[in-house]
């Protein structure tokens, strides 16, 4: 199973290639969600961040899977509030989340083409910094602004707090726990041993 | 959470011993650490294939390790049985950067995280700018990073039309005079942060118009129209609260990546979407009376993209 995923950029379906938009009526929210998306400028951004911080040496390996696919995913995860394994699932299924991704066409048997592990997501996400983020933020915002939606005229600030991960209040909490747990599980079993049969 | 240990409200029990042996146990293991880690800084320096940039980041994440080292025996000297720590205690041993966020209720959910700030529009909820800081610092901190950022932005708008910010509203905890001084320099009005805890006027008298461009200093820059837009975007809870929410709900309540940039790239990931779906809402016009009026006095396009434009006959 782990040789058939690691070589699953290389297995291709055969047949009919199905357009993607055919079967994505214009109406769902999930298509007008990502129409909205200035796509072009935001994977040209990514490309120009990695570019420098992750150069390439070799030119063998397999082909990477596109910026703009993950990208999709990564935004979408949020929008559907998924998990990376639930929106890599519905990438193989879900013909709105194909559309979203830009993909335009797969084959109908058995294409494995268009596939994204989990693993891959997170170490895109890993090579994400703020500097980056900040500009796909202002591309969005200027694309908006450019097409008339939003005006920066009047603007509101406001932080919020956001908990971190577990709450457990801390490290020295934690052990506190666990050497209570490990001193309460040691302790021999007040249960009463079952009574023999009698015959 | 006034002191290291607390767990909830009522009996303030600080578990010193029990510090003293996590602190001790993380001590150990990372006492090698600083040797090491001056050890590989000069072989770091002489590896020459790899690229400036590549070398900057093994070295950033370097000086991260030997920080994080340092802060914990830092604290650990100052922990004493019953008095408080300083403001900047660890409260989390993989990551310097989290702070307490809710002072003096240890029984909250939220305790211990991050406080990211926005910069959002009053009408539709999208979003210009973000931060994610670490700690947890003072809100007026906020507000000019932010601005820069919204201003890099308004600067890759390529169209003739001249954009720009006029005000910006806040709540009482962003009324810092400084503050004031720096927005009034670039020409930003503030009336729209209170100072005091009465409600801001929604329509303000021309008296009132007149003296906030005044106390300002933008008589030449802006325009009563202008602040009376500001008044009337005002600072709103229930705005800003409806912005939080749909955050909220896409689950940045939460932060599950690791570290300052995992949270970074969480929030702005949700921030991202958030702003898609802000605008399927407006091309859509499923917006508030409140938000409609505002958009029209703003004049900003009005597009009837669901109508069919054929001849009703």
């Amino acid at each position: 199973m782990r040789l058939f995923r690691s070589l699953q950029h290389w297995l291709t379906g055969h047949g009919m290639r199905l357009q993607v938009a055919d079967f994505v009526p214009k109406t769902p929210p999930l298509r007008q969600w990502a129409e909205t998306f200035p796509w072009t400028a935001l994977v040209a951004a990514i490309d120009r961040s990695f570019a420098p911080r992750f150069p390439k040496d070799s030119t063998r390996g397999r082909p990477r899977v596109s910026p703009r696919v993950l990208l999709a995913l990564e935004l979408l995860k949020h929008e559907v509030g998924a998990s990376d394994e639930a929106i890599c699932h519905r990438l193989r299924t879900d013909f709105a989340v194909m559309y979203a991704c830009g993909i335009e066409a797969v084959q109908v048997d058995g294409s494995q083409e268009h596939l994204v592990l989990p693993e891959t997501l997170a170490q895109f996400r890993q090579r994400l910094d703020e500097a980056l983020i900040d500009e796909r933020l202002a591309i969005q915002a200027a694309a908006a602004m450019e097409e008339g939606l939003v005006s920066p005229a009047h603007l509101l600030v406001d932080p919020f707090p956001s908990e971190q991960g577990s709450q457990r209040v801390t490290d020295a909490t934690t052990l506190y726990k666990a050497q209570k747990k490990s001193a309460t599980s040691s302790r021999p079993s007040r249960r009463p041993a079952p009574r023999k049969r009698l015959r | 959470m006034r002191r290291f240990g607390r767990q909830c409200r009522g009996q303030g029990k600080i578990l010193v011993t029990v510090v003293r042996q996590t602190e001790q146990q993380l001590l150990q293991l990372g006492s090698p650490i600083a040797a090491l880690a001056q050890a590989a800084q000069p072989g770091l320096q002489r590896v020459t294939h790899l690229a400036e940039p590549q070398r900057d980041r093994l070295a950033k994440q370097l000086q991260a390790a030997m920080e994080a080292h340092h802060a914990i025996s830092t604290q650990s000297r100052r922990l004493t049985q019953g008095k408080r720590l300083h403001h900047c205690k660890i409260v989390h041993a993989y990551d310097g950067t989290i702070a307490p966020i809710l002072k003096g209720k240890s029984n909250c959910p939220a305790q211990f995280g991050r406080k990211p700030g926005l910069l959002s529009e009053p009408t539709t909820g999208f979003i210009f700018a973000l931060r994610v800081p670490p700690g947890n610092p003072s809100d007026p901190s906020y507000v000019l990073p932010m601005l820069d950022k919204a201003q890099g932005a308004i600067n890759r708008v390529s169209r003739p039309r001249r954009l720009a910010i006029h005000s910006v509203a806040g709540d009482l905890g962003v009324n810092d005079a400084a503050l004031r001084e720096a927005l009034h320099a670039r020409g930003i009005l503030t009336v729209g942060i209170p100072q005091t805890v009465a409600p801001i006027p929604p329509s303000p008298t021309q008296e009132e118009v007149c003296e906030s461009l005044t106390a300002a200093g933008l008589h030449r820059k802006r325009t009563p129209h202008q602040v009376h837009l500001a008044f009337a975007c005002g600072y709103s809870r229930p705005v800003v609260e409806s912005h939080i929410a749909s955050l909220l709900a896409r689950g940045a309540g939460h932060i599950r990546y690791k570290g300052l940039q995992g949270a970074g790239v969480q929030i702005g990931m949700t921030v991202i979407a958030h702003n898609g779906a802000a605008m399927v809402r407006i091309r859509q016009l499923q917006l508030s009376k409140r938000a409609q009026k505002f958009r029209r006095l703003l004049g900003l396009r009005h597009r009837k993209i669901n109508q069919i434009n054929t001849s009703k006959n």
